[in-house]
């Protein structure tokens, strides 16, 4: 095995963090499969195709270790910006340990299973067990290590749950520690679910999450992605949803925080008229990076995708879109859009973009679109002559920019009110124009 | 009345498309021609490199110029990135030289050229000789590595506009060639470019000199014959400010079970307020329906506008060929420059093509149009991959670009790769693609007014491409569009 | 004298769906014109497109005798070179392909099935013109591409304009009526009108009465579930537009 300069200071967190823990036999397997094969690919590096518009120097210089003890009490009016206001089930973790004060999962309807990994360890090894695939990047299995806990979300058959399910991850210090959770949802065949998964912030952390999808059967899940890590910190997680026939997964991204982030989504359509629709927003300033990279893998027929994402780059922000539609021979009948926008509004800001499509297919509708530019000029003179100063009409109109994929997201209720002031913050706030 | 037009190009009528496609019988350009060549020993190494240049009685400078590249490419790795299937090529089995043996003395007029050559290329179906000429057109014709003729030369030379082979641009006009090679493709600037650049044989140089527009075509054909060896030819082409040029390349090979590697440079220079079209109908020998044998088509072609308000503008019919690799780009340098690329590429059988460009926004205001019409069929895989970049200083820069491709059966593969990087705010950059089947109703549309399956195919086909047949010169776009329905044989069932 | 068109028990259903005719009888003379009427779904569009071979419909029973000949033996490419033409409802795009350079490569396939020497450039342009003036339409449809960017009136103007070049033996309209205002109504059933002939037997399937104002058939058919149920001389048609099909068609 060869042993990187990078990997080393992982594997020696890897065996404090396991000394003297008591790991059922298969978790323990688990863990030395994931460190092994992290131990083996190590960093990513620019040489790979996939990475090679990411800069990881910044964890690579310095490694972020995962915390081998809990953090300190936090105060709950910390965690009011990224609640979802009404009634929820709701899960929080800090620093990638699960904390009970600020949880409040409620009661939960028959045939929903909402709990911390390390309970469902405990408590439901058969489902924990699940929690586990073998496929992932080199930072899913370095979470597959050092994961300490995580949520998991399960929903018998034809289970509605008509509240929505927060799992919140809080990074707090300044220690530089990283937190590895893991989140687990399976939907049974005709189940539906809605899901806020949050990572937000105030430390200089590394967030390394795992989230992995399986939907059966008709069954349908929202789930909205909101990461607003805090300024110095860095975020990778990797998504991975497998869906089964006529599954609907609605997903929205939106991404504003970390000054290092890359969100990687591997969508599996391999259930026939399966349907994955993907909206999103990367807003960033000052020196932020922040990679959006999905593929949506159409393995069978009459599956649909549709991908909406758009960015704001300020300051000198780069923000990276890596889009691969896939279809594989056999999957006829695809209908698979997308569209990536971009508005670079400031000399330093930088854009890649990708859009790729890879298709082995021919009964197939393909298209994608890309566009970097900057504000209509048009337009703003327009708000000019109606009596608005720049400044305002600067910020109107990436405002509606911004806004606009939200309206073609169509979430409805308090989830689309949450967006919509995460939006109008980063507007106002220090990442805004205003 | 009479304003009613047949055709958008007269040239390319209805006549030309129905008569190829009646008469399509396969490559129709397999045919081998028997003539005694000069050849090198096989492999690859710093005596071969020598012996290249002391066959062309190269001057040092330039011994030395291919000796650095042949260093450089010893060390590289050949790229991996490209959705291709490559089987490992052999770099010391092919022979790096094959002049045929009666040009040695190079020929003086075209009198002297070997008449099996000149018969070769009348079935190609480009005269050489001055009275046959086509009408308008001077033609550089490189049979393996060498140039045999060139034709319209003196008239050419009235306007001061030099039309040579590569070899005698050297011997002629050592200060340009030195000055401008490799300027725009460094020698290590890719494995194959290196490669090139250490053993090119010969190749075709034009210079348009200010303020001059070339009132013909120019046009190179180049063609493999002997076997086990590659091609390795070098163009460069420079535009002096204001100059206007157009030039076309063809390419044609024998029929052979082996695979042969063809890995050109081209280098195009265009001055300030200078225009240059560069077209290419490569029409190499694909391999037979099993994917056996075939030209591998490694090929580096970059332009810089180089002063203000210069355009380059590439178009390209890509029918030929085992496996191609190829990406003419654009290095916008000047203020106001602009850059475009045209491109048709079609695979069928087990043909595979990653082609695109690169749109290198450097200088204010430029701007660049790339349209793309990829055609799969057979097993073909079909890649468009392209780059645009705008750097810091580009700004106003402007990027279009529209990929389409279109899917003929079902085993066949169409992959859209562009790269798209922006740092500039000023800048504004559309892309577009679009990936479909070829459509039932067109095709029963066209068969219910009379048309068979295949020319129906061949018609929506050359629809398809239209945007870009119609960047082609007239000349061209009679033989592309012949081209893309003898390429789609047997793609309908 | 041979009948144009002999359908004798025709039973068609979509490939691998339902069936949508179920025994159609229809003898079509030279010179005749046949309106075919009926509500939507009756199967009158399936009819014109299986009379053309269409791919996507399967025939179960039955047979089509064209001048005496198996229509349903012939790929439809050949149908349509031996004088078979389909006036579409909806006319396909063709983006690229220049209408006049298609209409030419149309004729001079068919010319060359009847071992007719083919048009040259100038004689094909002479028959262009003729036929522009006979229908009295424009010649800017000719310069753009296959029904890319037409109107509704204008690819319907388009189908006719090629009819009449293709000068066809059995024309078969499905529903060109469909979407046309008054005025492009009138041009386009004046290019009919012009286009009647001894040797050309014209279908015309359509939804509505108003079309037979203007081009007088001497036939008229109501189909309903995949039937003809009634057939009568141009008056029927007037008497339809009255009582309706609904009667008509409970009886099927």
């Amino acid at each position: 095995m060869l042993i990187t300069d990078d990997s080393a200071p992982f594997q020696e967190a890897y065996r404090q963090l396991l000394a003297g823990t008591d790991q059922p036999d298969w978790l323990r397997s688990q863990r030395q499969a994931g460190m092994e094969r992290f131990t083996d690919l190590g960093f990513p590096t620019r040489r790979q195709e996939a990475w090679r518009f990411t800069d990881l120097e910044q964890l690579t210089a310095q490694p972020r270790l995962p915390s081998l003890d809990g953090a300190p009490p936090l105060p709950a009016d910390l965690l009011e910006p990224w609640r979802l206001a009404g009634k929820t089930h709701r899960l929080v973790l800090v620093n990638g340990r699960f904390d009970p004060a600020l949880s409040a999962i409620g009661t939960l309807p028959d045939g929903v299973w909402l709990a911390p990994l390390a309970e469902t360890v405990l408590r439901r090894p058969d489902v924990a067990a699940m929690a586990f695939g073998a496929d992932g990047n080199a930072f899913a299995f370095l979470n597959a290590a050092l994961f300490t806990d995580g949520a998991v979300l399960v929903l018998a058959p034809g289970t509605v749950l008509e509240l929505p399910v927060e799992v919140i991850h809080y990074s707090a210090g300044d220690t530089q520690v990283s937190a590895h959770p893991r989140l687990r949802v399976m939907l049974g065949d005709g189940a539906r679910a809605t899901l806020v998964e949050t990572a937000a912030g105030d430390g200089n952390g590394w967030t390394n999450a795992v989230i992995d999808v399986t939907l059966g059967a008709d069954a349908a899940l929202t789930h909205v992605h909101v990461q607003g890590e805090g300024a110095d910190a860095a975020h990778t997680s990797l998504l991975t949803a497998e869906l089964g026939r006529r599954a609907r997964y609605r997903t929205f991204a939106f991404i504003t925080g970390a000054s290092l982030s890359r969100r990687d989504m591997q969508v599996t359509l391999s259930g026939p008229g399966a349907v994955f629709t993907l909206h999103g927003a990367y807003l960033l300033d000052g020196g932020q990076e922040a990679t959006l990279a999905v593929r949506a893998d159409h393995k069978v027929c009459d599956c649909r995708t549709e991908e909406v994402v758009k960015g704001v780059l300020q300051g000198a922000a780069h923000g990276v879109f890596l889009g691969t539609v896939a279809v594989r021979p056999g999957a006829d009948g695809t209908d698979a859009r997308q569209l990536n926008r971009n508005l670079l509004l400031s000399p330093s800001a930088r854009v890649d973009t990708k859009p790729e499509l890879e298709i082995f297919a021919d009964d197939v509708k393909c298209s994608h679109g890309a566009t970097v530019g900057s504000l209509d000029e048009a337009a703003l003179f327009y708000l000019q002559a109606r009596g608005i100063d720049p400044v305002t009409a600067r910020s109107m109109l990436v405002a509606a920019f911004a806004a606009e994929v939200i309206d073609a997201a169509g979430l409805e209720g308090e989830v689309e009110v949450l967006l919509r002031r995460h939006l109008a913050r980063w507007l106002g706030g220090e990442g805004g124009l205003g | 009345m009479s304003d009613v037009t047949i055709a958008e190009r007269p040239a390319a009528g209805p006549d030309d498309i129905l008569d190829s496609i009646v008469q399509a019988e396969g490559y129709k350009y397999g045919f081998f021609t028997e003539i005694e060549a000069e050849e090198a020993p096989p492999g690859l190494n710093e005596d071969i490199v020598r012996f290249i240049s002391a066959k062309k009685g190269e001057p040092a400078w330039l011994l030395e110029w291919r000796l650095r590249a042949f260093r450089r490419w010893q060390t590289m790795d050949p790229p991996d990135w490209a959705k291709l299937n490559i089987a490992p090529i052999d770099y010391q089995a092919a022979s790096y030289y094959s002049a045929p043996k009666s040009l040695k003395d190079a020929p003086k007029s075209l009198d002297e050229v070997d008449p099996e050559l000149l018969k070769t290329y009348e079935k190609l179906g480009i005269p050489l000789g001055e009275r046959a000429a086509l009408a308008g057109v001077a033609v550089d014709a490189v049979f393996d590595s060498v140039s045999v003729a060139t034709t319209y030369k003196d008239k050419l030379g009235e306007l001061g506009i030099i039309f040579c082979s590569f070899g005698e641009a050297v011997r002629e006009h050592p200060d340009l060639v030195r000055r401008y090679l490799g300027s725009v493709v460094p020698v290590a600037d890719n494995f194959f470019a290196a490669l090139n650049s250490a053993v090119f044989s010969d190749g075709s140089f034009v210079y348009v000199p200010p303020g001059v527009r070339c009132p013909m075509e120019l046009s190179t054909y180049f063609r493999i014959n002997a076997a086990k060896t590659g091609q390795f030819e070098r163009t460069l082409l420079i535009a002096d400010k204001g100059a206007y040029v157009s030039y076309l390349e063809g390419c044609t090979a024998p029929q052979r079970d082996e695979n042969q590697l063809h890995a050109a440079v081209v280098e195009l220079i265009a001055l300030e307020d200078a225009e240059i079209k560069y077209a290419t109908v490569q029409n190499w020998y694909p391999g037979d329906a099993e994917g056996r044998g075939g030209i591998y088509n490694f090929v580096t072609k970059r332009g810089a506008c180089r002063g203000h308000r210069a355009k380059i503008s590439w178009a390209q019919v890509e029918t030929g060929s085992a496996i191609t690799w190829k990406y003419p780009s654009c290095l916008l340098e000047g203020d106001h420059s602009v850059g475009a690329f045209y491109s048709v590429a079609i695979t069928n059988n087990r043909q595979q093509a990653d082609t695109g460009t690169k749109m290198i926004h450097i200088g204010r205001n430029t701007s660049s149009t790339v349209i793309s019409k990829g055609i799969s069929a057979g097993r073909g895989q079909n890649t468009y991959r392209g780059q645009v970049k705008v750097l810091s200083a580009a700004d106003g820069a402007r990027n279009y670009t529209q990929c389409d491709s279109l899917l003929i059966g079902k085993s066949c593969g169409a992959h859209t790769v562009p790269y798209i990087d922006v740092r500039h705010p000023g800048a504004k950059v559309e892309h577009e693609a679009t990936t479909s089947k070829i459509s039932d109703e067109q095709m029963f549309y066209c068969q219910q007014r009379g048309l068979t399956a295949e020319d129906a195919l061949s018609l929506i086909v050359n629809g398809f491409c239209k945007e870009v047949l119609n960047e082609l010169p007239m000349e061209f776009a009679v033989e592309a569009q012949k081209l893309l329905a003898v390429s789609l044989e047997g793609s309908v069932g | 004298m041979v009948n144009i068109l002999e359908v004798r028990g025709l039973r068609a259903r979509i490939t691998g769906g339902r069936e949508v005719l179920k025994g159609i009888d229809l003898t079509v003379a030279p010179g005749e014109v046949h309106a075919i009427m009926g509500p939507n779904g009756a199967g009158k569009s399936t009819l014109s497109s299986v009379l053309a071979g269409k791919p996507g419909y399967e025939v179960t029973a039955g047979s089509v005798l064209y001048k005496d000949v198996d229509l349903l033996s012939m790929p439809p490419d050949e149908r349509a070179r031996e004088g078979v033409f389909l006036a579409f409802q909806y006319p396909v795009e063709i983006p690229g392909v220049n209408n006049t350079y298609f209409l030419r490569a149309a004729l001079n396939a068919g010319r060359r099935q009847r071992g007719q020497p083919e048009l040259d450039a100038q004689q094909f342009l002479k028959a262009v013109k003729e036929k522009l003036k006979l229908l009295d339409i424009g010649d800017d449809l000719l310069r753009r591409a296959v029904n890319v960017g037409f109107s509704g009136g204008e690819k319907k103007r388009n189908e006719i304009f090629q009819m009449a070049m293709l000068e066809p033996n059995l024309a078969l309209l499905d529903e060109t009526d469909s979407g046309l205002d008054i005025d492009a109504l009138r041009t386009v059933s004046d290019g009919v009108n012009r286009l009647r002939d001894p040797g050309r037997a014209i279908v015309m399937v359509t939804h509505y009465q108003r079309l037979l104002d203007y081009v007088v058939p001497d036939h008229v058919h109501v189909l309903a579930d995949g039937r003809i149920v009634a057939s009568g001389d141009k008056y029927f048609a007037a008497e339809l537009e009255r009582t309706g099909y609904a009667h008509l068609c409970d009886a099927a």
